[in-house]
Formats: C-alpha cells, structure tokens, sequence
C-alpha cells in the first residue's frame, strides 16, 4: 500500500488533465491523499464536506509531466490520461480521479513495474478506465456518420458517454486527409475542427443543425437501400443488433433515424 | 435501370456470404483517401444482428452457372442487374467518405466467362486504386476457373481473395454444383496460397538484405478465405472439422466461414429446410476458434464415434467433459495452452492470469478481481491446490449437468427460431441471447 495519510477532505479542480496533475503534485510533496477529488463543476455541496479548490498551475503539472515519462514510462501516461478521459458511469469505482493519482503516486515509487500490478485494485481500475473509453472511441469509429453540408465539408453530430473526441478526431483526420472535418460532440458541446492542415478543439455554443447538400441526401437513400437490403430476413435478430448498437447512438444513425 | 435499383439487386445477391471482416490490412494514405485499420472496424449492424463493414456487393448476378442452392441460378427467373466498373467505384468512395464502411467485398456471379468476370472485377479494383487512390479496405472474389494471369493482375491490388469452396465433399459440389469441378475451385486457391507466401518471403529477403522498409507493393496482404455451406448436404461435423484443419495447415487459409443452409430453391438434389441450422452454425464457429487459437486439433474434438457436436453444450466444455482426467488444472503453474483448455478461460483470462500471477500467487478473488468468470471454469481448476467453494470432487455427471444448465440459459430464445422444435427444450432468459453470426 501507499504510505500517504489521508486527510478528510475534498479537493476540487478545474476538470481539466494539467488540474489533475497539479493535485498529483501536491500530494507527492505533502504525502497526504483527499478522500475524493472532484470537478468544480460537477460537485454538490454538501454541508459536512470540507473541501478545498486547487488551482491548476502548469509548472507543477508538467513537472509532473516530465516525471511520468522519466520515472514510469509512456504507457503509463496513456494509462492516466484515457482513464481521466473515461466516464466512469458503469460504476467501475467510486471516484476515478482517486484512483489516476494514486496509480501515479505508486508509479513513482515502483517504476514501470506498475503496469503489471494488475491485483492492486487502483491499478486494475485504472486500466479499466482506459478501457472503458477506447472501447466506445473503437465503437464510434465505425458509428460516426459524416454528412456532407458543404463543398468537401463534412459534419457528424455524437453523444459519447466517454471524452472520445481528440482521439476519433486523430483516427477520422489520418482517414480523411483530404477532407474538411467538424465533430461535433453534443453531450459535451465541444467540436473537432479539421480544415486538411491543422486540427483543434473547440467550445460550441450555439445548437447547430448543418443542411446538407443534395448529393448528400442521394448517398443518404442508397446506404439505407443498403443497409435494409442486405439484412437476412431469415436471421432477424433485432436483440443481437441493439446489443451491437445500443440505441442511445440511434439519433445520430442515418440508416436508424 | 438506376444505380438504386441494381444497388438492390446486386446487395441482395451477396447478403448469404459470412464474410465481412475487414481486419489485416495497414495500408496507409499516402495523398489519397482512406487507410486500413490492422484490427477491423465494424460500421453498423444489420437487422439480422450482422456486422456490416464492407459495402458487400455483386458485380453482376446474370450467371451462366445452375448451382442447384443459389438464388441466381441460371434456371431461375430473378431480376438481373449488372454493375459498371465506374458505378462500383463510385459507390464505394461515396460511401467512404461518409465512414458508412470499411470498403469494398466485391464479389460476382460467372458473367459470359470465368476469365471475362475476373477482368471486370480488375477494372473496377484499378479505377479505385490507380485512379481514386483509394486505401481502404479491398476484398474480391477469385472466380473458379479464372487464370493464374488476372489473379496475379488483381493480387497486387486487394487486400483480401477468397474462394468459396461451397460444399464439404467433392461428390457434394457435383450433385449441388455440377458447373464447379473441385479442381476449378483448388487450383486457383492454392495458386493465391502460393503467391502469398513468395511474395512474403520476397518481403523478408529485401528488408533483410538491404535493411530496408519492405516494399508496400504485397501480394493479398490480408489473407485468402472460404465458406462453405452448412446442413444442405450429409457431411459430418467431423468431416467439416477435418476439412478446415487443413485448409489452415496446408493452405494457409486465414479463415473458413461456415454458412447455415438457407433454402432459397426447390430441387430433388436439396432438403427442405424450414429453419436453417444455425446452433449448428454457431457450434462449427466455436470449434474453429478452438482449431485457430486454442491449439486444438479436429481429432480431439471429435471422433468416429461421436463425429457431431452436442448442439446442447459448447465444444470446449464438451471436450472437457471427454477428457475429464486432464484436469483440474492448477492456476498457479499451468502453462499458457494448458489454461486455454479450461471451459469459461479466453485468450484474455489466460494472459492476464499470466502476468498477474508473476507478482504473486493467486486465488479464487484474486481471478474474479481479473476478471475471470467462474461459472464454468470452477469445476476444472484449482488455486494453491484447493477447490473452489464447495466443490471437492471430480464428477463427470455432476459438472455435466451443471454446465448443460449454465449453456441452457445462453441459448437464443424459441421465438427466434420462429418454430416450436425448441419449445420443450428451452427455458430462455431474453437478455442472454448469444449472436450467431458469422462475427463471433
Ligand atoms: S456460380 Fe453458382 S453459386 Fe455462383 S452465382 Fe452462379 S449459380 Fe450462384
């Protein structure tokens, strides 16, 4: 186990990766633990808690940064990084940033030897995590649907329970080099913007709904032609189907809607 | 006719072949569109809970074949349409480009000639290669019959060729597919082998002599596969197992496909089938598993004396039933192929019981921390040398019973096979449906 104390208390955070980072800092520095850490944003006060707000400083989580690299290893990295990434609806622990800091806490002390450590259960959750996310970023790679709304402009709206935009957007701009790419995730109201040069990541504020061209809407009627045309009509199994396709990725399905 | 109209045609034509994986290739864009994905991406599902991610299509469905069991025999009166080598290309990049697929399965009935289909399948592949710079997923049928010319031809250029070998015995294909003679569909397979592994050891010598990245330019990279069909002629499972066995050895082959007899036609040569044997199916798939990962062989699997398999009970629990004095197993020490062996241990279980338990010894929570489901794998194994639970002993009948129980409640439910010849057999639970489908 990690010689740290843990003290009762709840750190809050900006929500970001470098926010995370800074409390892994800080910890390593003071060796103590909080019982959670938590988004500012997503923590309901609560009159017995005794929190505190830790600023994001980028010193310190590059340090860390660095750290990571030097003493652990990149895979490691990764590790951390998906898994703050992950949503941790399915219950995989209570509180995952817990979990990232003290993987990296006990990194520092072991070395590259954590990635084996899979019956510590900090250690296990934690690659759950990452799996958790690269499992629905893997599914959404083939359930993205790009709609052409201009000359070579394309658009597709998600709702991912997990943070998969930076990486499908990687996958999507390798792919499609030569087009113009907007991703729009609409749980999270972010966007990644592709213009076949440079990529980055936006806020989105307004609740956009794109037209699309007229060849669009043609390829729209021979891919659901396909889609129903090549069904077994022998084999239905709508079961299995929505067990491959869980419906909350209908609404964004041109061949469901 | 308009593009839709063949679109429904020529998609409808090519819905009975399994195949649709799309995994194996790493092509990668250089200034065109699209790369390959190394493990597959599946795109959507079909309402037969299919993977679709390959725009899977004929490229003409006028035959001048009668195989006794296909929908466009030429005996039958069934619209005929026939793609242009332009329309296909087109067809696959506008759909690409909206990430509906993986790419192209480009398949054909036999048009005028074996040798006359081939060159249209080249056309078609070359517009999209030499001309769109299209990277993504390619996969074509060899025509049975075509020559060792317009395969090498298409060779370069897809990144996966199958041949189906449509029957499991030669006497089957003359009484189903009289037109097909086996050596029509063996030459050409075994000459796509043959390429294959020069132009691999062609690979190997260049990068090794000249310590040079080998040459992009690969002769079907993503492998040679097959289908067979299931259930509409008297072979035994064994027979079948056989067959696969040294389509893997002998010819390399990446996978057989195994597809559950549909009746389309009436024939005196063909039974009538109301449902198509998809258990059957769905166990087939499950042994060839065993045969590619597992380090099974055929033999083992089945016998003369029991050349089926129990249509009740998975393969690897009903070898396990067989062969109940090789266990139990000890978790701690036994080797990789030897965890394998154990009903309910994947691939996933075995590795990361592998590298877990090099930091320590494991026991009965350590494995369900990992992961490891039990329900199966407890009457086989022990941790430290101790049972799990209560269970003390080794009872072939006892374990049998349990398992037949546990696979009962796997079991697609009766309403799904549309037929009451289950009804007594299957108490169903509706959330457990397992998939059979060519995907497994
Ligand atoms: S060759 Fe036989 S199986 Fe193929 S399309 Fe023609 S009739 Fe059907």
């Amino acid at each position: 186990m990690l010689n740290w104390k843990f003290i009762d208390e709840i750190f809050l955070y900006d929500g970001t990766f470098d926010g995370l980072l800074t409390i892994v800092f800080d910890c390593y520095i003071s060796k103590r633990l909080p019982q959670k850490i938590v988004p500012k944003d997503e923590y309901v006060q609560n009159i017995l808690d005794k929190t505190s707000f830790i600023e994001t400083d980028f010193e310190k989580s590059s340090k860390v940064f660095e750290g990571i690299h030097k003493n652990i290893c990149n895979d490691a990295l990764y590790n951390a990084y998906y898994a703050f990434l992950s949503a941790n609806r399915s219950g995989i622990c209570d509180n995952k940033e817990i979990e990232i800091v003290k993987f990296l806490l006990k990194g520092f002390v072991v070395g590259p030897k954590i990635m084996t450590m899979l019956s510590v259960s900090y250690v296990l959750n934690v690659f759950k995590l990452r799996k958790n996310m690269l499992a629905e970023a893997h599914k959404l790679k083939g359930l993205v649907r790009l709609q052409e709304i201009g000359d070579n402009v394309f658009y597709s709206s998600i709702h991912p329970e997990n943070n998969v935009i930076e990486n499908i957007g990687h996958f999507f701009m390798k792919r499609f080099p030569m087009q113009n790419l907007i991703l729009h995730d609409k749980n999270r109201q972010i966007a990644f913007l592709y213009n076949t040069k440079k990529y980055e990541i936006i806020d989105v504020n307004d609740n956009i709904t794109p037209t699309i061209t007229k060849e669009e809407k043609e390829f729209q009627t021979l891919w659901k032609t396909f889609f129903k045309t090549i069904a077994i009509k022998e084999r239905t199994n709508k079961r299995c189907q929505m067990q491959y396709m869980p419906k909350k990725y209908w609404q964004d399905l041109v061949e469901m809607k | 006719m308009d593009i839709e109209e063949k679109l429904k045609i020529l998609a409808d034509s090519a819905k009975y072949d399994a195949s649709c994986s799309s995994s194996g290739s790493s092509r990668t864009n250089k200034n065109g569109i699209g790369n390959g994905d190394v493990s597959g991406i599946c795109h959507s599902w079909g309402a037969d809970g299919r993977c679709i991610s390959l725009l899977k299509i004929l490229m003409s469905n006028c035959c001048m074949y009668d195989c006794k069991y296909c929908i466009n025999r030429s005996s039958n009166t069934v619209k005929r349409a026939t793609f242009t080598s332009r329309e296909v290309a087109d067809l696959t990049i506008g759909f690409y480009k909206r990430n509906y697929i993986e790419g192209l399965f480009l398949s054909s009935a036999v048009i005028k000639s074996p040798d006359y289909t081939m060159e249209l399948l080249y056309q078609t592949i070359s517009i999209l290669r030499n001309e769109y710079h299209f990277n993504g997923y390619i996969h074509t049928k060899t025509i049975p019959g075509s020559s060792p010319e317009l395969i090498d031809k298409l060779g370069k250029l897809v990144d996966r060729m199958s041949i189906n070998i449509e029957l499991p015995s030669s006497d089957s294909l003359k009484l189903l597919a009289p037109e097909k003679s086996k050596s029509d569909i063996l030459t050409p397979m075994k000459y796509v082998a043959n390429s294959i592994n020069n132009s691999k050891l062609l690979l190997q010598e260049s990068s090794s002599k000249y310590h040079l990245k080998p040459k992009k330019e690969s002769f079907v990279p993503a492998g040679q596969t097959t289908q067979l069909i299931v259930g509409a002629t008297p072979e035994t499972d064994l027979k079948i197992m056989k067959l696969s066995e040294n389509l893997y050895n002998k010819i390399k082959l990446k996978r057989v496909y195994y597809s559950a007899y549909i009746s389309v036609n009436e024939d005196k040569n063909l039974p009538t089938l109301k449902v198509p044997p998809l258990l059957r199916e769905n166990r087939l798939y499950q042994a060839d598993w065993l045969l590619r990962f597992y380090g099974f062989k055929a033999d083992e699997l089945l016998n003369e004396k029991n050349p089926n398999f129990n249509t009740m009970l998975d393969p690897k629990c009903e070898w396990a039933l067989r062969n109940i004095d090789f266990f139990p197993i000890e978790i701690n020490t036994a080797g990789y192929y030897k965890l394998l062996r154990v009903p309910g241990i994947g691939v996933t279980s075995a590795k990361r019981i592998m590298t877990a338990r090099r930091e320590s010894k494991l026991n009965f929570d350590n494995l369900k921390k990992l992961g490891v489901v039990l329900k199966r794998a407890q009457y086989f194994i022990t941790c430290n040398g101790k049972y799990f639970d209560k269970i003390c002993y080794f009872n072939q009948s006892f374990i049998s019973s349990n398992l037949m129980y546990l696979e009962r409640q796997n079991l697609p439910s009766p309403d799904y096979f549309q037929t009451s010849l289950f009804d007594d057999l299957l108490p169903t639970k509706g959330d457990k449906i397992k998939c059979l489908t060519g995907n497994l």
